[in-house]
């Protein structure tokens, strides 16, 4: 395979002659052809459930017709699911949940990275150690939360009772007023350490010299923190806030474990919303429409991020 | 071995302090579970465990095995998924990078707005027709699903920073594109190769939405649906749960300590369009 240095040149001034349209189409075609399992994998597994859920989601596809294949109906299914008492807390509970969740990660996350940005002794074993909550499976973690709320024994209570703040023992995931608030608690903590991680990283991607240069100007910490850092990080900013939200959106893991969506729905979200509908109702034309909600929801999001991504390239 | 100020020491303090508030659920996981049952119920709780003793580990570990297959399971599915990952997404993030693919980060970003728990109800049903439900097969597939838009948008940067004059001087020497790829790019990606790979099997272990839609079999379920079943049996045994929890999350906790460096850089990379 390997020619020696002197045959080496020969064929180097030779291939470049004759490398016509035909030879360098043969040349990378083997690399489109690598490309194929990938985009067959794809397009069978990826793209066309998202297709999938769209058709069914016009059809009245339920376990009874699943072999015989659905029919077309038309917004019927659309009709029930934005109908149902359960779709309006279920939007609401998304959005709220989403929006608590992002708010406070972001700003922990941004506080625990600029604590990290400055130089200490094992500062990078601290940094990732951090992530351990972030990557515990979220079954975990739901488990493990549940016992800290714990009404009689948690230690949440037990804390806030000796701080003063509540007076007696509160269930927090056995009440409606609280379980939302409890499994936000448990998704910001799960979900700091990320965020940590995404700042950090941009945060020392930030040149220096615009710094000593604000400083030589007398500005305060406010001002170099609104004037510049702030400026500096809004493309990062952006791209987390975008795929957190895509990612928090999609709570499932944590509420099927913590509280079943209950109690009475308090915790209802589209994610189990639409997985009540097929795995539990087994009416699939129903749970394809959560899903087509949900996609069209994100998108609106996402349309965000590619026009940011597209100015940054342009820029 | 650098020198440090005062200061710098007082930062760590802080930054031990801080590492120990926030990670104290962990804590709380790991000492539950080697209290004696009175202790956990202690009014005002134990923080710091008084007689250490590890009955919980015995009865679910060696008197009652009925978690060992989980782990099996899991181990299985989430090796699987880190194999099958790595081979559908090493070629194509180098054919992405390559050739400047336009679209394929725009397909791939659309392909994760649908909850997870939303693709399972099509590959529910497509491998009901398949004859795939309930196998590991169905979980490996479903697991990839997840990990791999991770693992093309991690190793993408990755070949751009690999100078294209490598493989034409290795096209002059007589390789084709694709032995050029194999012989050239592959053995520099190694610890791409150890991101992704860690990132598949970590998301595969933790994974319940797929273990739940498609494995409806106890057989072939992995752990995280064998936690669920104990949290039914066990209620508020919390020494017990806390016990299955922690071994649950044992592999987890190792992986990490043994490769922190490429699980930062993977979520670095990963938030890189």
């Amino acid at each position: 395979m390997y020619s020696s240095t002197k045959t080496n040149t020969i064929t180097r001034t030779q291939a470049t002659k004759r490398m016509g349209k035909l030879s360098l189409l043969k040349k990378s075609l083997p690399l489109y052809l690598i490309i194929i399992p990938a985009v067959i994998f794809i397009i069978c597994f990826m793209v066309y459930p998202i297709i999938y859920n769209i058709i069914v989601s016009f059809q009245n596809l339920t376990i009874l017709n699943l072999k015989t294949g659905g029919t077309f109906i038309g917004l019927e299914n659309y009709i029930e699911v934005i109908k149902s008492e359960k779709f309006g807390i279920a939007l609401k509970n998304t959005f709220i949940y989403t929006g608590v969740c992002i708010v406070f990660q972001v700003v922990f996350g941004y506080l625990l990275a600029v604590f990290f940005n400055q130089q200490f002794p094992f500062r990078n074993f601290f940094r990732s150690i951090f992530l351990l909550a972030w990557m515990t499976p979220l079954v975990i973690t739901g488990t493990l939360f549940k016992w800290l709320f714990d009404v009689d024994y948690g230690v949440i209570n037990e804390l806030l009772m000796n701080l003063h703040i509540i007076d007696k023992p509160v269930n927090w995931l056995g009440q409606q007023s609280t379980a939302l608030a409890a499994v936000i608690v448990t998704n910001i903590w799960i979900g700091i350490p990320f965020n940590m991680i995404l700042i950090l990283s941009a945060l020392q991607a930030l040149p220096l010299d615009v710094y000593e240069a604000a400083k030589i100007d007398g500005a305060n910490r406010f001002q170099t923190f609104r004037k510049i850092t702030l400026p500096l990080l809004k493309p990062t900013l952006f791209v987390i806030l975008v795929l957190g939200i895509i990612y928090t959106f999609k709570v499932f893991d944590i509420i099927l474990v913590m509280t079943g969506g209950g109690p009475v729905n308090a915790t209802q979200v589209l994610p189990f919303f639409g997985y009540e509908q097929a795995f539990v109702n087994f009416n699939f034309g129903a749970s394809g429409a959560v899903a087509t909600i949900i996609l069209v929801i994100l998108m609106c999001f996402s349309l965000v991020y590619l026009y940011l991504v597209k100015k940054e390239e342009s820029a | 071995m650098k020198k440090y100020t005062v200061k710098q020491y007082l930062l760590l303090l802080a930054a031990i302090l801080i590492t120990i508030i926030f990670l104290f659920p962990i804590y709380w996981m790991v000492t539950t579970s080697i209290k004696p049952i009175q202790d956990v119920f202690a009014t005002p709780p134990m923080i710091i465990p008084k007689t250490i003793q590890f009955d919980a580990y015995v009865k679910n570990l060696i008197e009652d095995q009925s978690l060992l297959p989980y782990l099996r399971n899991s181990f299985i599915v989430a090796i699987g998924t880190a194999v099958l990952t790595l081979l559908l997404s090493l070629p194509c993030a180098y054919a992405i990078a390559r050739f400047r693919l336009k679209g394929a980060s725009i397909l791939l970003l659309v392909t994760q707005m649908i909850p997870g728990i939303m693709t399972a109800m099509p590959l529910f049903i497509l491998f009901t027709k398949l004859g795939l439900l309930n196998s590991y097969m169905a979980l490996i597939i479903g697991n990839t699903t997840t990990a791999l838009p991770f693992a093309i948008v991690v190793m993408r940067p990755f070949f751009l920073t690999i100078p294209k004059g490598l493989e034409d001087a290795a096209v002059v020497d007589g390789c084709n594109r694709f032995t050029a790829f194999l012989r050239i790019i592959l053995p520099l990606t190694k610890p791409s190769v150890l991101t992704v790979g860690t990132f598949s099997f970590l998301f595969a272990w933790g994974d319940l939405i797929f273990a739940l839609t498609l494995a409806t079999d106890e057989k072939i379920r992995p752990l995280t649906m064998g936690l669920t079943k104990f949290i039914g049996q066990y209620g508020t045994q919390w020494d017990n749960l806390m016990a299955v929890s922690t071994i649950a999350a044992a592999p987890i906790i190792l992986l990490f300590l043994l490769l922190q460096k490429y699980i930062v850089s993977g979520i670095t990379a990963g938030s890189e369009k």
